[in-house]
């Protein structure tokens, strides 16, 4: 009971909204390039881009703000890169994503040596973090302030990002587009749409949100940039996309979960726990929901087609009765 | 003759493009791409010990390339190869050492259980892509992941000696495999690794399933009308790709390391995937970008020492490369089943 206590309470919460924000805003990320019928799988590449080129930025300028500008538009120029390649070149998306990633990872280990002469990681040099965001009217408002006061500003912006995607897919001529050319890319053709311009567009609003979520890893989440920082999160984002198929709320549900794993492994660190299998476990999660969820696909492949059938069936007695 | 060349042709040229990124890459980190080539070069060849090295870097790429063309054939992305890796070189460890046996055999069991465990690796991944149509891609990525952390588990908290090194025992001189030459520890493997090539050619050339796996990858609907079972195809395609990786593993702790500690051939799988499509899906032509990548990697070895360029230059050169290719080839994949009206993306 001890241990449930130390480990369900509030800082639990707080620790699951801190660990969800990064995933949360490249997966929404990922969302536009879903919804317009492209696998990105090179998130993690763009994430780990963001998170170097803040750190570089902020150190050159001292301002973490510019540091975090650097970093999306380091992240926009690999997003350029993929739909350069996927949408003009009609490479394989797969193989650019893997490239682009391994690229991503080579780049940051060299340029870290060329720039520090280090390996491992880079702290102190002036990195300063984004600054933490302290809600006025927080402290008043006891258990429930100390859970949504406190963060840095981009986990802020990842949950904000969330009902605004929904007002943007539902509400606005863009939204709908880029929906139409992932659905039905004939019929944007017919309607005129540039199915090109779209998937550049979306490509690049993704590389703005992966940007953003590198530079909450290195500036916000940490202070630092540590040599494949992102640790698989893109991956994870890219199996949240294919099991929410880009849905915001899905998308939401889906971050807490590892955010919520993540949380609860960092704690079990305090009782003793190898530190092994607590890394393993947000990975595990995220196998265990992708094969879950795509089993529970089937029945519903099968109803459809059971009902189809159904329909197939009863075209008989539905002409005879109407005249 | 020109049409049969012009491929290759093309190839050449992404290659070249993709250096001349590579060389402005190197300059940004301020150092000469001359000097940089000589360097990799003299690395790479300069000498008997280091054409052997070349080859030791070789050998974990070729058979890691292989089980990703086994793959690939069939339309599908082993991308779990570095996972499998790691398995199957901490289960032909643990025979290694665990058990005393007259030398083939021990050496046979050991590859053998590593790519007996390689296959178990991916076989729930291959399972769910088989039935569910579960995106294979990610799954045996985020498999990766686990696989790293469970053998670091494993050898630490489990089989590490009281006040040693972070590694398991030695394997017994008993399931050595043998080296080629004296002077390096480039092995036996590399000869596997050319047979399994050979041998995966002839099946995907000359049998009749071959051809219908390679009908699979490239046009599953009508393959599907040809009467051949997807689903269980699929299954064993994936299943044979992880064993092939697990074995890729096995000859690693084998021949080369005879142990298992962390960080164990790091990044071997993915060069093999890389090397794979570069050869797109070909075996043959794995055992060729196989061969450059490893002087890629032997090279750079030189390179860290003798420049101020990290030894990750090499992967950006690489990634490069693929990228430049990857404009103008086309990898065989099965489009993803639309019915589930889910899944919209086309491959």
């Amino acid at each position: 009971m001890e241990i449930l206590e130390r480990l369900f309470n509030v800082t639990l919460v707080v620790a699951t909204l801190r660990t969800t924000a990064p995933i949360l805003l490249v997966a929404l990320g990922g969302s536009f390039t879903t919804r317009a019928g492209i696998f990105n799988i090179g998130l993690e590449g763009q994430m780990l881009l963001g998170a170097f080129f803040a750190v570089i930025g902020t150190i050159a300028t001292g301002s973490p703000w510019i540091g975090m500008l650097c970093g999306v538009l380091a992240a926009l120029a690999l997003a350029f890169t993929f739909a350069l390649l996927v949408v003009t070149f009609r490479a394989n998306e797969v193989v650019v994503g893997l490239a682009l990633n391994i690229l991503a990872g080579g780049m940051t280990v060299s340029l870290l040596k060329a720039i520090f002469g280090t390996r491992g990681s880079i702290f102190g040099h002036g990195l300063v973090g984004l600054p933490v965001v302290r809600l006025p009217f927080a402290r008043e408002m006891g258990w429930f302030g100390q859970m949504i006061s406190g963060y840095t500003p981009l986990v802020y912006v990842a949950f904000i990002a969330v009902p605004l995607f929904i007002l943007f897919y539902k509400r606005t001529k863009l939204g709908l587009y880029i929906r139409v050319v992932g659905e039905k890319p004939e019929a944007a053709e017919a309607l005129g749409i540039s199915i090109a311009r779209i998937r550049y567009t979306s490509s690049l609003l993704c590389g703005v949100f992966a940007g953003l979520a590198g530079a909450h890893l290195s500036l916000g989440y940490t202070t630092m940039f540590t040599e494949n920082m992102s640790s698989g999160r893109g991956f994870m984002a890219v199996a949240i996309l294919i099991f929410s198929a880009g849905d915001p709320l899905r998308i939401l549900a889906g971050c807490l979960l590892f955010g919520f794993s993540d949380a609860l492994a960092l704690r079990m660190q305090t009782l003793g726990v190898s530190s092994y299998v607590i890394l393993a476990i947000p990975y595990l999660v995220a196998l265990a929901a992708l094969f879950a969820l795509s089993y529970r696909a089937r029945p519903r492949i099968i109803q459809e087609t059971l009902a189809s059938m159904g329909r197939a069936l009863s075209v008989k007695p539905n002409t005879a009765s109407q005249p | 003759m020109i049409d049969r060349l012009s491929p290759y042709l093309g190839q050449m040229i992404a290659i070249f493009i993709a250096l001349a990124l590579g060389a402005v890459v190197i300059l940004t980190v301020n150092e000469s791409p001359w000097k940089v080539l000589v360097t990799l070069l003299d690395g790479a060849f300069g000498s008997p010990e280091r054409i052997a090295g070349t080859l030791l870097q070789t050998t974990p790429i070729l058979v890691c390339g292989i089980a990703a063309c086994i793959s690939l054939r069939g339309g599908l992305f082993n991308i779990g190869i570095e996972g499998q890796l790691f398995v199957g070189g901490f289960a032909a460890t643990w025979v290694g050492f665990s058990f005393g046996m007259p030398h083939a055999l021990h050496v046979l069991v050991g590859l053998g259980f590593a790519a007996l465990m390689g296959m178990a690796w991916i076989a729930i991944p291959a399972f769910f892509r088989a039935r569910y149509n579960t995106n294979e891609v990610v799954s045996t990525i985020l498999a990766n992941y686990v696989a790293v952390l469970a053998t670091s588990y494993l050898t630490i908290n489990v089989f590490k000696r009281a006040g040693g090194a972070p590694d398991t025992p030695p394997i017994l001189e008993s399931a050595y495999l043998p080296q080629i030459f004296s002077y390096s520890r480039a092995n036996w493997g590399l000869f596997i690794g050319i047979a399994l090539a050979i041998g995966v050619w002839l099946f995907f050339t000359r049998t009749a399933r071959g051809y219908a796996v390679t009908e699979m990858g490239a046009n599953p609907k009508f393959a599907e009308y040809g009467g051949i079972d997807i689903k269980k195809q699929t299954f064993v395609l994936l299943l044979v790709s992880g064993a092939v990786g697990g074995l890729a593993g096995g000859i690693e702790s084998l021949g080369v390391h005879h142990r298992f500690m962390e960080g164990f051939a790091p990044g071997f799988g993915f060069d093999g995937v890389i090397a794979a499509l570069l050869a797109n899906g070909s075996p043959i032509g794995t055992i060729g970008t196989a061969l450059f990548f490893g002087a890629l990697r032997s090279g750079s070895l030189l390179l860290e020492v003798d420049t101020t360029a990290s030894r990750e230059i090499i992967t950006v050169i690489q990634a490069l490369i693929i990228l430049a290719v990857s404009a103008q080839i086309v990898i065989r994949r099965r489009p993803s089943d639309s019915s589930a009206g889910e899944r919209r993306w086309k491959f």
